[in-house]
């Protein structure tokens, strides 16, 4: 038998550091370590962010309303609302003893002064536009009859406002206290209502939230980013960690405890480790191939058609995000409460079909360039395949990769044949149509420039009643699936790895995590 | 040697504006704008271009140039279009974790290096040669960031010695921040050993074949101080060389081993600033890792003499 050699006294040290730094931890707080792939931008709420930004933000600040699971809009800091004048006055009760992170009761005062800080141009929130001329719908007034009553006016009815109020990347239109903001108005810190205090930001390498004493919690149960908020964990550790693989030894070493936004390939290794539990929630997101109706070539719908029935959705899928997302050729998402059965009905793979519209077309293998990237596995895999399979009835499609900024900048000018493309989360229906609908001419990066079509979707933002607006809907797929401006795919889904010893987190719909009701066992 | 000095310095200035318009033109090159990447695919053209003038990003390139030189002129890097910090200071914070890795990575290859290359020249084409250069040409072949992730694969996953991710200034806790930094200058320093193992090597043997040597054995002198006294000085020299133009390499290298180790380095910076087109970043970056090469390389210059004394500086 081989005798062990021992360790060196180097290692022996090492493991000694190590272990002072166990006991250390013994008894003291507990502390959740999760992961952002960038840095956050700022701490202001819907004005300098993205979405790493909205994440973290989202446990420090809370608004009058927030979207629930099902992407429905739930009450938040208000208690209960009622619509009159016609559908333009919102008058919102708002929830009694919710406080601060500085100890104060929120008022309606506050709310008015929140609500009117956004609105001032020089906040630069990311939403003011919605309010303006070209927007969803103006702001006439905002009023606070009483300490606990807000009301707002819009200059006319639309089926936005709430949903547009409760908006991650409005920063949920958060109710701040205005310690939140210096004697000049510049931003300082949140002072917010939501579950988590902001602790210690180091920029790039971590920011932590702690745990609000004070928070008084909704009664009903988690859902979205509304219902009850019990925080179980002292802290919450988000550190930057550009590289995945980096994350997933983080994970696999015990140093992080969930890791968000797993790509495919991270997946797969991870399901066969023992000490790491997945979590795989069906995304908003829509990825697909966008193909630019202006190209003297593409602006034939025979050509874009046959594209559309040379290929398998199902099959591609299956391949891009095995197993973990369903085909979808709707612009409406899977999880969406307005997807019904004539959302269903896309494309079905026709080879013949697809070879006689090309012959009728007079396409002769013209050469079809395809804009793809690497920073999303799944986009690249996808393109790969539908190169793969229309090549199968003749058409001749070639790929050119991109970083992610230069592909944005193309899709901006809309300069392009055709990309592989995805489209982050739209939490209502209208919005997700209107990401892809308007005039090329004045918005080249809308790939469904149909008069029609645009009508509906303005009727269906001003509509309040969902037969009305599901009946609008399901026409819109049926013409946008005619005009094939652009073959959806799929929605994604939402991956993240978590060590055996967290209990109690859920994904929903929308494709940022929650850590109250997180427990560190 | 003062007028040397001041000779090389001013000679400087030329060629770092030719590095500033040289960087400034290549960034605005690159396709994708922040204001697109910030906004993403759900931006707002009127909101854009809103953003776009607010950055000072809707000025023609020259005046947006000028006002950039400008402002450096007055020692003012400007300010990150992503986050709003001045750029100097925060070059300045990552620039201190990167010359810790590097400075000492250089000196441990060098340590390791020059005896290496020394004794493998000495006893050429043997097996001992043989292994060293072989050692140093498959050093030379790895990938640096295959390298770290192996490193990180064994020391932080398998035997759990080190901490897999994070970064703690020496200031605040030495120990820890050396566990961080242990693997990181390990994939550095092995990288390196690699080059400066032949440079040392071919150097050695070059002085060894030299009249002085043959002068010093056929004296009697013993063969550790003909090795010690007349062959590591000379062949050193050359060596000395290539550290400087390594150490400014790795500066502008760093950033794969600062993305595999997560260290908030000054590579990572620029990569992520490069990603996110934050072009003040991005230029600030460029150009301060210049300003670095060629204070390394002007003191190089400058020591030279020491290893050297048949080479003045006037």
């Amino acid at each position: 038998m081989r005798r062990r050699r021992p360790s060196p006294p180097w290692a022996l040290g090492l493991a000694a550091l190590a272990l002072l730094a166990t006991l250390g931890k013994a008894g003291a707080e507990t502390l959740l370590r999760t992961r952002l792939n960038a840095d956050i931008r700022s701490t202001d709420p819907g004005t300098n962010r993205d979405a790493n930004t909205d994440a973290v933000v989202a446990h420090i600040v809370e608004g009058l309303v927030a979207f629930r699971d099902d992407t429905s809009i739930g009450p938040m800091l208000a208690e209960s609302w009622a619509v009159s004048n016609e559908g333009k006055t919102y008058t919102f009760r708002l929830r009694q003893g919710v406080k601060f992170h500085n100890g104060a009761a929120m008022t309606a005062d506050d709310v008015v002064w929140s609500l009117k800080r956004w609105l001032d141009p020089a906040t630069q929130w990311r939403c003011l536009s919605e309010f303006s001329a070209t927007g969803i719908a103006r702001i006439e007034k905002i009023e606070a009859p009483d300490a606990q009553t807000v009301a707002i006016t819009l200059d006319q009815p639309t089926a936005l406002f709430l949903p547009t109020l409760a908006r991650p990347d409005c920063g949920q239109t958060a109710i701040i206290h205005r310690d939140s903001v210096g004697p000049d108005g510049k931003w300082i810190t949140p002072v917010g209502t939501g579950p988590f205090k902001l602790g210690e930001w180091k920029r790039g390498q971590y920011m932590d939230l702690i745990r609000f004493d004070g928070y008084v919690s909704r009664s009903e149960p988690r859902t979205g980013y509304t219902g009850a908020k019990d925080v179980k964990v002292d802290r919450v550790r988000f550190n930057v960690i550009p590289d995945s693989s980096a994350a997933k030894a983080g994970l696999l070493s015990g140093s992080l405890d969930v890791i968000m936004s797993l790509s495919i390939p991270d997946l797969e290794e991870l399901k066969s480790r023992p000490e790491v539990q997945l979590s795989i929630t069906p995304a908003l997101g829509l990825t697909g191939i966008l193909f630019q109706t202006r190209d003297p070539l593409l602006k034939d719908v025979r050509i874009r058609r046959a594209i559309a029935l040379s290929i398998d959705t199902a099959q591609i899928v299956d391949a891009v995000m095995m197993g973990t997302a369903r085909p979808n050729n709707s612009a409406l998402p899977l999880g969406s409460p307005f997807y019904s059965e004539a959302q269903s009905h896309g494309y079905t793979q026709n080879i013949a079909e697809a070879k006689k519209l090309l012959l009728e077309a007079g396409y002769r293998g013209q050469p079809i360039k395809m804009i793809t990237n690497k920073r999303y596995s799944f986009v690249f895999d996808s393109s790969v395949l539908v190169q793969a399979m229309a090549q199968a009835v003749g058409i001749n499609i070639e790929l050119e990769v991109m970083d992610w900024a230069a592909q944005l900048d193309r899709y901006n000018r809309g300069d392009y044949q055709s990309m592989a493309f995805v489209y982050s989360a739209r939490l209502d229906p209208s919005l997700s149509f209107e990401m892809l609908t308007g005039p090329k001419a004045s918005q080249p990066r809308k790939v469904w420039d149909n008069p029609e079509g645009q009508e509906m979707l303005r009727q269906s933002m001003m509509i309040d009643d969902t037969a009305k607006r599901q009946a609008l809907f399901d026409e819109m797929h049926k013409r946008f699936i005619a005009d094939v401006p652009m073959i959806a795919l799929f929605n994604g889904a939402e991956l993240t790895a978590l060590r055996k010893s967290i209990k109690g987190y859920a994904g929903w719909l929308y494709p940022e995590p929650r850590f109250w009701g997180v427990m560190v066992e | 040697m003062l007028g040397y000095l001041a000779r090389r310095l001013a000679m400087t200035v030329p060629t770092l504006l030719l590095v500033a318009i040289g960087v400034f033109a290549l960034v605005r090159l690159i396709p994708g704008d922040p204001v697109q990447v910030m906004l993403g695919d759900a931006a707002d053209p009127a909101q854009a271009a809103q953003l776009r003038a607010q950055l000072g990003l809707d000025q023609p390139m020259p005046v947006q140039f000028m006002h950039w030189i400008g402002k450096l002129a007055a020692g003012d890097f400007g300010h990150s279009i992503t986050n709003n910090l001045a750029v100097l200071p925060l070059i300045l914070d990552r620039f201190q974790v990167s010359a810790v890795i590097v400075l000492v990575a250089v000196a441990a290859a060098a340590c390791i290096a020059v005896p290496a290359g020394l004794v493998a020249a000495w006893k050429q084409n043997s097996l001992l040669d043989l292994s060293v250069v072989g050692g140093a040409t498959l050093l030379l072949s790895i990938p640096s960031f295959w390298l770290g992730l192996l490193l990180l694969l064994l020391f932080g996953l398998k035997l759990k010695w080190l901490p897999v991710i994070g970064y703690v200034p020496f200031a605040e806790n030495v120990w820890q921040a050396a566990t961080f930094i242990v693997l990181p200058i390990a994939t550095l320093t092995m990288v390196e050993i690699g080059v400066l193992t032949r440079m040392a090597r071919a150097a050695s043997i070059e002085v060894l074949r030299l009249e002085y040597v043959t002068h010093a054995r056929a004296k009697g002198v013993p063969e550790w101080r003909v090795l010690a006294r007349h062959v590591l000085p000379n062949a050193f020299a050359p060596t000395w060389t290539l550290i400087g133009l390594v150490l400014g390499h790795l500066l502008g290298g760093i950033a794969v081993i600062e993305t595999v180790f997560t260290l908030p380095g000054l590579g990572r910076l620029l990569v992520d600033s490069i990603f996110a087109r934050d072009y003040p970043v991005v230029q600030g970056c460029l150009l301060f890792t210049a300003v670095i090469y060629v204070l390394v390389n002007l003191i190089v210059d400058l020591c030279y003499p020491l290893f050297d004394p048949r080479v003045t500086v006037a």
